[in-house]
């Protein structure tokens, strides 16, 4: 499979009577953009804001961050089985616009999730105040269940990044990247000294703000299935999760996720990237029985020499984790895992509620329990009410001077577990 | 009934599914909810769900609902052994389930609700020997 990423530059994003693109410029009628955000009728409102990188400006709580796409050239659409027909993706040709992002937020459940600092402390440890963003902020219509609420901001938010998108398809990318994938036997051939990896992706999969869709499907649903590692920046995989947010992806995360872009940077080179395959993370232990053990038979049966697995999510996530790494391990097939730690404020205690020799080679992306103080910003795009209700915060979280002292938990990306973000340790 | 119980200190799992499942309630805490279901699986009960959320963090939210087997057989190790590092796991996050507006317990004992439930729906469709 061979997708030609084109990448346009947006400089600045402005509120204009016609939405356009323009010399990097991105100009957004507040106008069209409600309307296609409220053609879901449990959407009562739409606010939309803009937030620049160094601003002093706060957005909480975050839903979800996109990163408008248009197909061009292929197979199928942007986010297919959600807002595309379903059909194949993942070859062709597809823009992105680089350097914004649409950022939803709303409440839906009263300890709501995600800050996105535009400067100060916090800023550092979101990759998102690096963005220009295009928040949206929805309220539901009046006696709405939290479900259907989640599920129309879910939904406006990938109908507005992809009206955004569809304003580059005339465009010429300032910059072009060529992602090339070969069938099994045409990589065995074209690559036979190379050591043969793959990247095993856990999908949380578990209920209400902790969900995950592929083509459409509720994550919980499948069994371990095998991707072509381009058919995730046609947006064959989005996000429904955001509770905890320092450790959940983003549809962003998923668009751009750096373990398949770094694999395909050494493709060819030190190792034959072989397959993306994903598998998911849910409540019943049968479940968690079964996907490992499907994705340690994957493993085996394409015969790979090593895999890269990344988590998302903590707790019940570490015990399908651990599972995986020692199933696939017990194959003969070397691991290399990525999490991230709840190693109390303190980073005394044990970081992962699971653990086994198998997993000797581990990358973490930081103490999501690590205090941190965010200063009172000028402006809260969103709501405070929620701050102190969020993972990582208490009704004690706002102090007399209007700082906030939190768990980095509460940043939205601050320990991604595929290495999104910044943190580490050696 | 279903093979299964339910153990929760959740009145909204409690109100929904009480009527069609076997839920036993107990007005205890999160942590006493493990420890219930500890000494449960010690007394020959397979662990069916995994007792830690994939978010919530055990001591932000004050609820919990977990599943395990009706029938009684040997000692499910591997239960044994989640359940234990869940406890652990208890003490690693600051209390504070006791300081939010009251609003929000309603939201808390939803999610839980939603954790479970697609642990049933998982249940309902596997009826093979543990339950």
């Amino acid at each position: 499979m061979r997708l030609e990423m084109g990448h346009i530059y947006i400089k600045d994003i402005q509120f204009a009577s016609e939405s356009k693109i323009e010399d990097g410029i991105l100009y957004v009628s507040e106008e069209a953009v409600k309307a296609v955000a409220l053609e879901d009728e449990k959407i009562k409102s739409v606010s939309l804001d803009i937030a620049k990188p160094g601003e002093s400006v706060r957005i909480t709580p975050v839903k979800d961050v996109i990163e408008p796409r248009v197909k061009v050239e292929g197979r199928g659409g942007i986010f297919p089985g959600v807002i595309a027909k379903v059909d194949t993706v993942g070859e062709g040709k597809t823009y992105a616009l680089k350097g914004m992002a649409v950022v939803t937020a709303g409440k839906i459940v009263g300890f709501q999730e995600g800050i996105i600092d535009m400067t100060g402390p916090g800023a550092d440890y979101t990759p998102f105040s690096k963005t220009l963003n295009l928040v949206m902020v929805c309220e539901p219509v009046d006696g709405i269940k939290q479900h259907d609420y989640e599920a129309a901001v879910r939904f406006a938010g990938f109908r507005v990044a992809t009206y955004i998108g569809e304003l580059a398809r005339e465009l010429t990318p300032d910059e072009t990247k060529v992602y090339e994938t070969c069938t099994i036997k045409e990589g065995m051939e074209k690559y036979p000294d190379l050591p043969r990896v793959a990247y095993v992706q856990m999908l949380q999969s578990q209920g209400l703000l902790h969900d995950t869709y592929v083509y459409g499907v509720d994550a919980k649903k499948i069994v371990p299935t095998i991707l072509s590692p381009t058919e995730v920046m046609d947006g064959a995989i989005v996000s429904g999760n955001c509770v905890s947010a320092c450790d959940k992806n983003p549809t962003y995360v998923h668009l751009n996720n750096p373990v398949v872009h770094d694999l395909f940077e050494q493709h060819g080179k030190t190792l034959n990237f072989v397959c993306h395959i994903i598998t998911n993370e849910n409540v019943y232990l049968a479940d968690k029985m079964r996907s490992s053990d499907w994705t340690a038979k994957l493993c085996k049966m394409l015969d790979l020499d090593g895999v890269i697995v990344s988590q998302e999510g903590f707790g019940n996530p570490d015990t399908d984790l651990i599972m995986n790494c020692k199933k696939i391990e017990a194959e003969g097939v070397k691991t290399v895992i990525i999490t991230d730690e709840y190693a109390g404020r303190d980073g005394k205690s044990q970081s992962l509620a699971d653990a086994d020799p198998a997993a000797d080679a581990v990358v973490t992306g930081g103490n999501a329990n690590q205090v941190i103080i965010l200063p009172k910003l000028d402006k809260v795009i969103g709501t405070l009410d929620y701050v102190t209700k969020i993972a990582g915060a208490s009704e004690e979280t706002l102090r007399e001077d209007g700082s906030l002292e939190v768990e980095l938990q509460v940043l939205t990306g601050a320990t991604n577990e595929t290495g999104f973000n910044k943190l580490s340790a050696r | 009934m279903n093979g299964y119980m339910i153990i929760t200190n959740n009145p909204m799992v409690r109100d929904k599914l009480g009527e069609t499942h076997n839920v036993v309630y107990q007005e205890i805490s999160y942590e006493d909810i493990l420890k219930d279901v500890r000494d449960r699986i010690h007394e020959g009960h397979t662990l069916l769900s995994h007792p830690l959320s994939g978010s919530v963090k055990p001591n932000e939210t004050p609820y919990k609902s977990i599943m395990v087997s009706e029938k009684k057989g040997a000692v499910d190790a591997q239960g044994l052994a989640i359940i234990e590092n869940a406890i652990q796991a208890c003490g690693k996050f600051v209390f504070r389930s006791d300081k939010y507006k009251p609003e929000v317990y309603g939201d808390f004992q939803l999610i839980d609700l939603t954790l479970i439930e697609s642990g049933i729906t998982s249940a309902d469709t596997q009826m093979w020997s543990e339950h």
